[in-house]
């Protein structure tokens, strides 16, 4: 009898023993590898495009912790606060014995999450630059989490929508484009840049797409010497129409004398996350209206 | 020729006591020398008498009317001043130092003629130091930067020299030759007073001494009344010897 | 000194002033060459070119030179107020003031006129503070005035610090900018340069008793200058000048030291000639890097204050070198 049960004991821990060897692993934006023994439970993220992330991954109901500045979803307003990008709180991120933390390569400090993971904590870093590391970002993060269900469908709806609108715009007419970040001092952002990405996917051609950093600041002149056809702008704030009015002065700009001063709004657009289909979609439609009024 | 008046002046010294009220007359021709020790108020008096600090109790005046009332400017044409201790203020060359004695006799729009350049020369000439024209001050030795300050007086011109220990620093000769110029000066008219601390230049050269005792007491007249062994002792607290040469009085400190 | 010494060296720096500004004109984004320039301003040129030489860089040119005299004139004064070569405008702390209002304004969500009139406000504020501690009991003495300035300006400091750390991350380059010295955001030049040439008149009448007062002030006192009416006018002035360059430009940096301290070791050490002096070369100096960084990685921006750190200190160094 004893016989018989330690041999059929044996035997299911034989049969389980694969499933508990597959450790949970998935490749972050830094070129390294995490691997946890078992899906995050409590996972704390540093930045508010990464709380956005793993929501979209269907992970929402494990975070326990998100940097400042995290206002959606909704839901992630009511979550407690760990501190912002570089000047994170340490001591309360610790306290919410998190077993998962998502930093952002743009947004939080290195030197930070390393004293976090020297303490034991394991950190997934993201850094989108392109709309395919949107959804790759939140299969990597259902991975960890352990909710690959939810995470695909929409991971797969965004892949699908941003395809759509390849498609649609593939042979749109090509139009110069202005994209202002700032006013003071006057910044712009380059082709690399998923904003950028999101101008060329709409058939628009950023008048400084071929500047070698990411977010070029220059001056007036210079932005007058491209003569842009379009100026888009997220303003200071969501409805001001400021930075869009000091251009009106200048009626030889091309963008002016057609009246394509557009204002996008932010939210939808600065961050890359799954939102960002819908700051595409707005900026595709906002440069058809644009192409109209050439 | 103006003529200072010390009335029952009383100077102010922070944080002591009023000594005793001052009365005395700076005339043309005089040469006055204020002796006292250490700590006795001789700087502070000078500034009073310049108009640089208000006096404690009564009033100096010049020409007959109160200090205070009278503009600086006018004041300053008629009073010239040089200070024990050199502020070392901006960089500046000799004969710029020189030429700021001439700023009492021109308006502000005007800039310095070329006589007015002659005249700080001259007197540079006149303190030996006219071969310094154009260095910075701060690389002079501290006796040159004494005379220097002696020629920005003589450049200002005024009729009433007031000199705080202008032999500080000087050579021997230099300190013969600065003093034969004061008396030069009073002898065509302008009047000069000055604190020394040495007693027996003041016995030389001056002919009115005003001695001001550590007690905040006072006394003044002519040299030869003031030039009293008893009184000279108590002011110094010091036992001296006198000797005769050339027919004036020669005070040494007593052995023991 | 007699009065052509000042006349001959005052009119070559007039001629190069000029000079440095037409140069300046020409250069930018898109090379116009001087012909085109000149076309312009008698009226020809295409709608591009009027807006880039008329509304762009000819403000922007005129607004470095006020700026750069501004700030000149401003340090020359507050080397003879505090009897210091090393003084510079910012010392007494008017710059932290100014920075404080400007970058409160910033963190508001304000833009342009508001942070402008916030920077001059904080100036003022500055000013006054500074005049009414050092002023207190007991005179009213250079160290004095230094150490309470010193003080104040650490203060500012303290809060500027404490604002950058509590601004969103996405306003923080607006606000280094600032900090930094930057003309690109610098409107109209006339304000800036009608106090500069108002300063100027002022000054020369006071130039002697400058002159005087820079010996010491006891001196100054016996040669008949008053001597606390004249340091108070001083310092407003220095005040004003300087509230007013960087409520145009923010911080610019080395220009108020280096400016007066080199002119000094080449003229001499009358006011009657320095000053003005100053006013022309800070304003060439500034004119100078402006145009330098706007061009040397075009189509991007360097900020002003940059350069004239970049340029100022190893020239500085040079000409304490040649002056041994």
């Amino acid at each position: 009898m004893w016989r018989g049960c330690s041999l059929m004991l044996t035997g299911m821990l034989l049969a389980l023993m694969p499933a508990l060897a597959r450790a949970i692993c998935a490749d972050d934006a830094l070129g390294r590898e995490l691997c946890l023994a078992g899906p995050a439970a409590r996972i704390v993220s540093l930045s508010p495009g990464a709380t956005e992330l793993l929501f979209s991954a269907g992970a929402g109901s494990k975070v326990v912790g998100v940097g400042a500045w995290s206002d959606y979803p909704p839901e992630a307003e009511q979550l407690p606060r760990v501190g912002d990008s570089s000047r994170l709180d340490l001591e309360a991120i610790v306290a919410l014995r998190p077993d998962l933390l998502v930093a952002w390569v743009d947004g939080n400090s290195r030197q930070q999450v390393e004293r976090l993971e020297q303490l034991g904590l394991p950190a997934f870093w993201l850094a989108p630059r392109e709309f395919e590391d949107i959804p790759r970002a939140i299969e990597s993060l259902a991975v960890l989490a352990g909710t690959e269900q939810p995470a695909q469908a929409e991971a797969q709806a965004f892949r699908a929508g941003i395809r759509q609108l390849e498609l649609r715009y593939q042979n749109a007419g090509p139009v110069r484009v202005f994209y202002q970040v700032w006013d003071q001092p006057l910044m712009t952002i380059n082709r690399d840049e998923l904003i950028g990405k999101a101008i060329e996917l709409c058939g628009g051609i950023n008048v400084f797409g071929h500047l070698p950093r990411l977010v070029p600041r220059i001056s007036k002149e210079a932005v007058l010497q491209a003569a842009p056809e379009v100026i888009v702008t997220s303003g200071r704030e969501p409805g001001d129409r400021q930075w869009l009015q000091a251009w009106q002065s200048y009626d030889s700009l091309p963008a002016v004398v057609a009246d394509n001063l557009f204002l996008e709004p932010p939210d939808i657009l600065a961050r890359p996350t799954v939102r960002m289909l819908d700051g595409v979609t707005h900026l595709c439609q906002t440069l058809e209206t644009a192409r109209a009024r050439l | 020729m103006s003529c200072l008046k010390a009335r029952e002046l009383v100077v102010d010294i922070p944080g002591r006591a009023s000594g005793a009220p001052l009365g005395f007359s700076v005339k043309p021709g005089q040469v006055w020398g204020v002796l006292g020790p250490n700590g006795a108020g001789k700087t502070t008096l000078l500034h009073t008498l310049a108009g640089l600090r208000p006096p404690r109790g009564g009033q100096v005046q010049l020409d007959g009317r109160t200090l205070a009332v009278q503009w600086r400017k006018q004041v300053s044409r008629r009073i010239g001043l040089v200070f024990q201790d050199r502020q070392d203020g901006f960089p500046a060359t000799v004969l710029e130092t020189a030429l700021i004695g001439r700023h009492p006799w021109l308006s502000a729009w005007q800039m310095e003629s070329s006589d007015d350049i002659a005249l700080a020369e001259q007197a540079l000439q006149a303190l030996d130091v006219g071969h310094l024209r154009d260095r910075l001050v701060s690389t002079l030795s501290g006796g040159e930067r004494q005379r220097v300050a002696i020629a920005t007086l003589m450049t200002q011109n005024p009729d009433i020299w007031l000199l705080d220990e202008p032999t500080n620093h000087l050579d021997l000769h230099h300190q013969v030759a600065v003093m034969n110029l004061l008396t030069t000066r009073a002898g065509s008219g302008k009047a000069v007073f000055m604190c020394l601390h040495d007693l027996n230049l003041a016995a030389r050269w001056c002919n009115h001494l005003l001695l001001l005792y550590p007690n905040g007491e006072a006394c003044w007249g002519p040299a030869e009344t003031m030039l009293v062994p008893s009184s000279l002792e108590q002011l110094y607290n010091q036992k001296l010897e006198t000797v005769e040469l050339d027919g004036a009085p020669f005070f040494v400190p007593a052995r023991g | 000194m007699p009065g052509s010494s000042i006349v001959r060296p005052l009119a070559g720096l007039v001629l190069l002033s000029i000079l440095v500004m037409m140069f300046a004109v020409t250069v930018g984004s898109a090379q116009s060459g001087m012909f085109k320039v000149l076309w312009v301003f008698s009226g020809g040129g295409t709608g591009l070119e009027r807006t880039l030489i008329l509304d762009l860089r000819l403000p922007r040119v005129l607004s470095a030179f006020a700026v750069g005299g501004l700030l000149s004139v401003a340090g020359a004064l507050m080397q003879v107020l505090l009897r210091n070569p090393l003084a510079d405008p910012y010392v007494l702390g008017l710059s932290g003031g100014a920075a404080v209002g400007a970058l409160l304004a910033m963190l508001a969500g304000m833009g342009g006129f508001v942070v402008s009139g916030s920077a001059f406000a904080g100036a003022l504020l500055a000013t006054l503070l500074v005049f009414g501690l050092a002023h207190g009991s007991g005179s009213w003495t250079p160290s004095r005035l230094l150490l309470t300035g010193v003080v104040v300006a650490a203060g500012w400091g303290a809060l500027i610090t404490l604002i950058l750390a509590m601004t969103p991350a996405a306003r923080l380059p607006g606000m280094l900018y600032w900090l930094m010295g930057d003309l690109s955001h610098s409107g109209q030049p006339w304000p800036g340069l009608l106090v500069l040439l108002l300063a100027c008149l002022l000054v020369l009448p006071l130039g002697r008793s400058l002159n005087v007062l820079a010996r010491g002030s006891l001196q100054a006192a016996a040669l008949g200058v008053a001597v606390r009416p004249l340091e108070w006018l001083v310092y407003l002035l220095a005040s004003l000048l300087t509230a007013t360059a960087v409520t145009m430009a923010g911080a610019v940096g080395f220009v108020g030291l280096v400016v007066p301290h080199m002119l000094r070791l080449v003229l001499g050490n009358d006011q009657r000639l320095i000053l003005p002096a100053c006013a022309l070369a800070g304003g060439i100096l500034l004119v100078l890097a402006d145009t330098l960084g706007r061009t040397v990685i075009a189509p991007e921006q360097l900020p002003v204050g940059v350069i004239t750190a970049l340029l100022g200190v190893p020239t500085f160094l040079y000409l304490l070198y040649r002056s041994r």
